[in-house]
């Protein structure tokens, strides 16, 4: 994660598996996609974003396939495992839980 | 379901290590192209949106890394470099690794033998059903000298059936003489005559057949036997039609009933069959005569304290029932086990004790070795530390090739064990050796591999914390690392010479101790002369030879045939051999002496022998005469008795010619006249003082015990008559068997061999351990001289004399001697009193030991430091000032 957006640990985990939850995606494309959709505010360094993958995939949270990419190229595509998929939604409800809990802190304090 | 995937990714990962890399490479390349392709199309040059890419990407490597972290891959690529390394760097200073690997075999394969050993005799399980709970049972007769006497059927017989704490209790006779005869040569077999509930209570039962039953072990039931699992290999081929067959045993025929299993034994290795006991009404209420051994099955939860409280009481309603034969006799129960290992236990005990000694010397010196090692390795780790090396991964290292060393030396050390085991299989006791077996097994291994790394990661653990604790920026100004010893370092080295010393220091005393002890018993005065004596045994079959003339007959024959052999000195026959037999005693009233209080009886040893035995076995005669051919059937009665029967019996007086009679003073039987005294015997072992003793000529005994023993004092050596003395035997009974024939000698070297072992083992440990600190005081002390070069070449420099340089070494080595000797001698003095039922004729605290052993490692200290103090000497100024 790039200043100033210095997410609470394991956020990237989960940003990682919420974009690769729609279809299967190769790292570049991740990091291209979260930028994105967060309107440049998330800015996922490539430092840190392999090790997560890897380790994703080595706690078998995610699978990879190799295939071409829109160039022709060979990429790495990652796609949630079942267990992914289960994972993901548990941490998806943690992090409302968490942001609405914080979000009632600032709004009342 | 999950947790599968993570290991078969994790395996994939260290497995195909190769692919996961490339794929990592090219999955990481092909995102700097994405990025690449990004920034031409936002219009930038390619060599532009290449740099552009790669600047934004980072350290490339790094990224790798942290997703080799990311699948844990790391730790087993770390540590197999590690152990590379480690290797290596073993390669590179053979001489250390050798000297390293050494001590520490020798040290482990020490260890690993006296474990096995240790093993056999105190840990493994008996071939017994539940065998913590049997127990043997004797009487205590010390009152009478016989603080552990072997049962009275009487005495067997009330305890069986009046105590409160055993589910049964079973019995065995004496090791009695079975004459096997048909199918080949007479053969005399030991078995044992039980009572028929014996296997039951040992919780047993035979292979073959089945065991006894209560009819068979009563007077006049069919003889039957089961016999050892051996026995019927051997002597039967394993002939499984065995069962019903009917064998000669004694001149009587005996149904084979069963077979044990193999392995099984009681009560010792040399019972090859059993026969049920058959006592009568009158033999079960005889509480004087005792030759049995019992051994009793404990209830469930019941403690050897309520055993021995149940025995005392019933012991004590005997005492008043009998008080002729049980006055003053008690009852106690042992444990089967400590029975069965003896008095070998506290040795045993002691041979862990002193390797583990051993073994921590080593540790300290390869400890030394390394610490040594790793300063003047300072630099290369500082160095390392300076390029971003954790210190945890230092200590690793350094762990790895401690651990290393130490595998090398488990695998040396086992290999040496293996050989060592079968050398000191000689220590286990005969009674429990073949039950548990002995040798290398999975367990020994196991130890050895837990010693082995303890040890690895004991002497790697100082050095390794000690590196990780120092400063870098000292390390790397201080250049060469040469003159900037911490004195840390130096303190820590010192301890542990300090403890070598004090370590070798116990062993050393305690090794000199049972030499002591051992050179005391073998120049102790038996009281005969073992050299140039043939001994054989050659017990009467009491069918054959019921009649009393019959058997005074073949003594008489025997006798003259083997006399009149060439070569032959004397001969003549006994009913014990010395060191054969504890017992044999007699109980005897003295004529004019008031009848003693119960529980003073007199009574000696008694000892059947022929006229020549005497002679035959250098006995010497005090006072009056020995035999003579008078001495025969129908003359006067008379005696030879030995010097402490003398003392005790006739108090201030001469005996020669005075009278007694065997029994007590209401029996009728016969006086006996005092022929003659003779000198004291240690007849129930050398270390064990003699007892009142009195002999008998057979002509003159019809009753009890029948002379067994044919002792021959030969000219040349004794072996060489062996055979003809057995062809005489033949000459007269060719049927009689002829077992145990041995140079007297040998029994007198069997009754000391575990003693001779227990010394020379640990005055090994001894020799080891000296060995071992004076390489360890020397590697300091070099080392120490290395270091100091500069100094001691300035020192030089400003005019310090060779003498003023070698005072100072040696002050500087010989400091940490006496500081080692005075704590190691105030432990070996505490230490010496486990020794004490090991020595004999010492005491434990015996000066001359102790100050000998310290003299002794002092002069060897004194070399130690020479050497390199003498090096010292010969420091060259100003190469010294040039030295870095």
């Amino acid at each position: 994660m790039t200043k100033p957006t210095d997410l609470v640990q394991g956020t990237l985990d989960l940003l990682i598996l919420k974009t690769i939850a729609l279809e299967p995606m190769h790292g570049w494309a991740i990091a291209q996609r979260i930028r994105r959709v967060s309107n440049n505010v998330l800015q996922v360094n490539q430092g840190a974003l392999y090790p997560a993958l890897h380790r994703l995939e080595q706690q078998a949270w995610i699978q990879a396939k190799w295939g071409e990419s829109e160039n022709n190229r060979r990429a790495k595509y990652y796609s949630l495992t079942r267990a992914g998929q289960k994972y993901l939604r548990s941490e998806e409800s943690n992090w409302e839980r968490l942001s609405s809990a914080i979000g009632l802190v600032l709004k009342t304090v | 379901m999950r947790r599968v995937q993570n290991v078969l990714n994790w395996l994939r990962s260290v497995l195909r290590r190769n692919t996961v890399e490339q794929e990592l490479g090219s999955e990481l390349r092909s995102h700097i192209e994405c990025q690449v392709e990004e920034n031409l199309a936002a219009g930038m040059t390619r060599e532009e949106a290449r740099r552009g890419a790669l600047r934004e990407f980072g350290g490339v490597e790094q990224v790798k890394e942290d997703c080799r972290d990311s699948r844990r891959t790391n730790h087993l690529d770390n540590l197999l470099k590690d152990v590379g390394y480690g290797l290596r760097m073993l390669r590179k200073s053979p001489s250390f690794t050798f000297f390293a690997v050494a001590v520490l075999a020798l040290g482990i394969a020490a260890n690993s033998a006296i474990f096995s050993i240790a093993d056999a005799v105190l840990v493994r399980p008996l071939p017994y059903r539940d065998a913590n709970r049997l127990v043997m049972i004797w009487e205590d007769a010390s009152a009478y000298g016989f603080p552990k006497d072997t049962p009275a059927p009487g005495n067997f017989s009330d305890w069986r059936t009046r105590n409160q704490v055993f589910d049964d209790v079973a019995a065995t006779g004496f090791g009695g003489s079975f004459n096997l005869i048909g199918e080949g040569l007479p053969e005399k077999l030991t078995g044992r005559e039980v009572t028929a509930n014996l296997f039951s209570v040992l919780g047993v039962t035979p292979e073959l057949g089945r065991d006894f039953r209560p009819e068979d072990d009563v007077p006049g039931a069919t003889p039957v036997t089961i016999l050892s699992h051996g026995l019927w290999l051997r002597r039967f081929g394993g002939d499984p039609q065995i069962l019903g067959k009917e064998i000669s045993l004694n001149y009587e025929k005996c149904t084979v009933i069963g077979v044990m299993k193999r392995g099984f034994q009681f009560p010792d290795r040399e019972a090859e069959l059993w026969t049920p006991e058959r006592f009568t009404k009158e033999e079960l209420a005889n509480h004087g005569s005792h030759f049995l051994e019992v051994v009793a099955r404990l209830k469930p939860g019941v403690g050897l304290q309520s055993v021995n409280a149940d025995l005392g009481v019933i012991a004590q309603q005997l005492q008043k029932e009998h008080p002729n034969s049980n006055a003053k006799v008690g009852a106690f129960a042992v444990p089967i086990r400590e029975e069965l290992a003896g008095d070998v236990r506290p040795a045993i005990l002691m041979l862990v004790g002193a390797v583990c000694f051993v073994l921590l010397i080593a540790c300290a010196n390869v400890a030394n070795l390394l610490l040594s090692r790793a300063t003047g390795r300072r630099r290369e780790l500082a160095m390392r530390l300076a390029l971003g090396a954790t210190r945890g991964r230092i200590v690793q290292q350094m762990l790895t090739e401690s651990v290393l060393l130490a595998t090398l030396a488990g695998i040396a050390g086992l290999l040496l064990s293996v050989w060592g085991t079968k050398f000191l299989a000689t220590l286990i006791p005969a009674g429990i050796a073949p039950m548990t077996g002995t040798g290398v097994d999975g367990r020994v291994l196991l130890f050895t591999l837990a010693v082995t790394l303890a040890t690895g990661v004991l002497f790697g653990i100082i050095p390794a914390s000690r590196v990780s604790q120092f400063h870098l920026a000292p390390s790397l100004k201080q250049g060469g690392g040469q003159s900037g010893v911490g004195l840390g370092g130096q303190r820590l080295r010192d301890a542990l010479v300090i403890c070598e010393v004090a370590l070798a220091i116990v062993l050393l005393a305690g090794g000199a101790l049972m030499i002591r002890s051992l050179r005391n018993l073998y120049h102790l005065d038996p009281g005969f002369r073992a050299d140039h004596v043939l001994v054989m045994h050659t017990p009467l079959p009491h069918q054959k030879y019921e009649a009393f003339a019959r058997r005074t007959a073949f003594y008489d024959q025997v006798l003259a045939k083997v006399e009149s052999l060439p070569g032959v000195v004397a001969a003549g026959y006994t009913t014990w051999i010395p060191l054969t037999n504890a017992g044999g005693a007699m109980g005897v009233t003295i004529e004019g002496k008031p009848e003693p209080a119960p529980g003073q009886a007199r009574i000696p040893n008694v000892r059947i022998i022929s006229k020549d035995y005497a002679a035959a076995l250098g006995m010497k005669l005090i006072e009056g005469r020995l035999f003579e051919q008078g001495d025969g059937f129908g003359k006067p009665l008379v005696a030879l008795i030995n010097q402490t029967m003398a003392r005790n019996y006739w108090p201030g007086e001469n005996p020669v010619g005075k009278r007694f009679k065997t029994g007590g003073y209401n029996e009728k039987s016969p006086w006996i006249t005092v022929a003659g005294i003779v000198g004291d015997i240690h007849q129930a072992g050398l270390d064990i003082p003699a007892r009142a003793e009195m002999y008998f000529p057979y002509q003159q005994q019809d009753d009890g015990f029948d002379p067994e023993y044919l002792a021959v004092r030969t000219s040349g050596d004794p072996m060489a008559l062996a055979e003809s003395a057995r062809q005489q035997v033949w000459a007269v009974d060719k049927e009689q068997p002829v077992a145990g024939v041995m140079p007297l000698e040998d029994l007198v070297d069997d009754n000391l061999s575990s003693r001779k072992m227990q010394a020379s083992l640990l005055s090994g440990f001894a020799g080891l351990a000296l060995l071992l600190v004076t390489l360890g005081i020397y590697a300091v002390l070099s080392f120490a001289v290395t270091q100091r070069t500069q100094e001691i070449g300035v020192r030089a420099a400003l005019g310090a004399q060779p003498r003023d340089v070698l005072r100072m070494i040696f002050a500087q080595g010989f400091k940490l001697f006496l500081i080692g000797a005075a704590i190691g001698l105030a432990a070996a003095l505490a230490l010496s009193r486990a020794l004490v039922h090991l020595l004999y004729g010492v005491s434990a605290y015996d000066p001359a030991s102790f100050a000998g052993v310290t003299i002794l490692l002092a002069a060897v200290a004194l070399l130690a430091c020479y050497v390199p103090a003498r090096r010292a000497t010969r420091v060259d100024p100003l190469v010294a000032l040039r030295y870095e």
